[in-house]
């Protein structure tokens, strides 16, 4: 039985919202707090949102998708094109590959997979970024960025398990 | 059974889709280097096409911006209502001080004035400015630079100096057709011909990163005091000259230090200098407008 052209197109646009979801979230990442500091340790709300739909629903969050986030931050904050697209694939990969892990298993668990991708992320960005600049950069903003952001994965994974349950 | 024509493609529908998605990963990945790499060698397309969809999304930001500004100053000033009295009794102490710099400029304009025309002075290239909002700060750990919502419709071209009425705060390091990307002079990649105001010894404004940029390339003679500050030369002919960049806080191991007089981190509104126009004149009136948007003590710019 194939479903009606309502019911396609419903489904369709629910199907939108990580899409939806994650450049509200790469938007959010370049609004100006004014908090001093802040802009420098940011929190990377794209790659929680690609790794949290990467997990749940990885179909919805394909890899050229992520790609276009990461490029879509990449130009709106300013870093080297490409840099972020690239951490988000290889996040998207790292996540997908690992499924059966991550997939049914306690939070607590979760949060320590995505502790362990926001660090390798982190580093990746330290060399890029020094590579790129060609000198050795201080890494102590991107750990203090990942820390951050590991921080304020649950409430992320909180807010989009709402949404996604309603939506999806 | 009907066999539905097509049907024995699905056989291989699977597979190829596996495939297509293996090839996919890696086709992006190796476009990602790509991209890095071209930028790195500053081509005019990857800035065209970042430019454009800045452009396309600068109308969203702006109005996300402004919640998040709204409620800055809220906080703000329920700040400044807190310290009400003390900020009177510093603005009564300050006007006082500056109605005394007020006539000390008066009188060497006059001064000026009449030497300048003794001696056939061709005066420096006059400046206009272009008010912008910030739209966008650097989410990124190693970069320093902000969105602002003003672009090549509104004269800015790539170059220019972004300023406050504190100081100098950066450069244009692309433009837009209505936004414009400044890089800050606390980012690595930016380098400002500045001059010790005191001694008058050249030297480079250098960003690493962190919040105080470094002095390099001073003459080996050369002597800087902390306090002394620091104002663009005019070298290149980018930045007009005189504009205050900062002061210098330490002379250590890791170089001169200085303290950039903007205060980068909470920046609202800035003024691009076009150094072709007019620069302001000094006016008798309290609110003489110097460009389209209300000036951050704009008087203060020209030295």
């Amino acid at each position: 039985m194939t479903d009606g052209l309502s019911q396609r197109l419903d489904r369709f646009a629910r199907n939108l919202l990580p899409a939806f979801l994650s450049v509200i979230l790469v938007l959010l990442s370049a609004v100006p707090f004014s908090i001093p500091g802040y802009g420098q340790v940011a929190a990377n709300w794209a790659l929680m949102a690609v790794v949290y739909w990467a997990v749940y629903r990885p179909e919805l969050m394909p890899n050229v998708l992520a790609f276009a986030l990461g490029l879509f931050l990449d130009i709106l904050v300013g870093t080297p094109p490409g840099l972020n697209a690239l951490l988000l694939v290889l996040a998207r990969a790292a996540v997908v590959t690992q499924a059966r892990v991550f997939r049914g298993t306690s939070f607590p668990v979760l949060w320590c997979g995505f502790a362990l991708v926001a660090l390798a992320a982190a580093m990746l960005t330290w060399l890029l970024s020094s590579a790129l600049s060609l000198t050795a950069l201080t890494p102590d903003p991107v750990l203090y960025q990942a820390g951050l952001t590991v921080a304020l994965f649950p409430f992320l994974v909180w807010a989009q398990a709402r949404l996604h349950n309603a939506v999806l | 059974m009907k066999v539905r024509p097509g049907s024995s493609l699905r056989y291989l529908a699977v597979p190829l889709k596996v495939l297509f998605q293996r090839f996919a990963f890696l086709f992006l990945i190796l476009t990602a280097f790509g991209l890095m790499l071209l930028s790195k060698a500053e081509t005019v397309m990857v800035e065209r096409v970042s430019n454009a969809v800045v452009d396309v999304v600068s109308p969203i930001m702006d109005v996300l911006s402004r919640p998040a500004a709204s409620v800055n100053e809220a906080v703000h000033r329920v700040r400044e209502l807190a310290a009400l009295h003390s900020e009177n009794e510093r603005l009564r102490r300050e006007n006082a001080r500056l109605l005394a710099w007020q006539e000390a400029a008066r009188r060497l304009a006059a001064q000026n004035q009449a030497l300048s025309a003794l001696l056939d002075f061709k005066p420096d290239p006059r400046a206009s400015y272009i008010a912008a909002r910030v739209i966008g700060e650097s989410g990124g750990a190693f970069v320093r630079s902000m969105l602002v919502n003003a672009g090549k419709r509104d004269g800015i071209a790539k170059g220019q100096a972004v300023v406050t009425g504190d100081g100098l705060a950066g450069r244009i390091a692309a433009a837009g057709f209505r936004s414009a990307r400044v890089l800050l002079i606390t980012d690595i990649n930016s380098r400002v011909p500045v001059t010790v105001e005191s001694t008058g010894a050249r030297g480079i404004l250098a960003g690493d990163n962190s919040h105080q940029p470094k002095l390099v390339f001073l003459p080996a003679n050369a002597t800087v005091k902390i306090g002394d500050r620091l104002v663009t030369s005019g070298f290149g002919g980018v930045f007009p000259p005189g504009l205050p960049a900062g002061h210098v806080v330490a002379d250590g191991d890791s170089g001169i230090r200085v303290q950039p007089h903007v205060p980068l981190d909470s920046l609202e509104f800035v003024r691009v200098v076009d150094y072709a126009g007019v620069w302001p004149q000094i006016s008798d009136e309290e609110d003489a407008p110097l460009g389209p948007l209300r000036p951050v003590r704009a008087k203060r710019l020209a030295p």
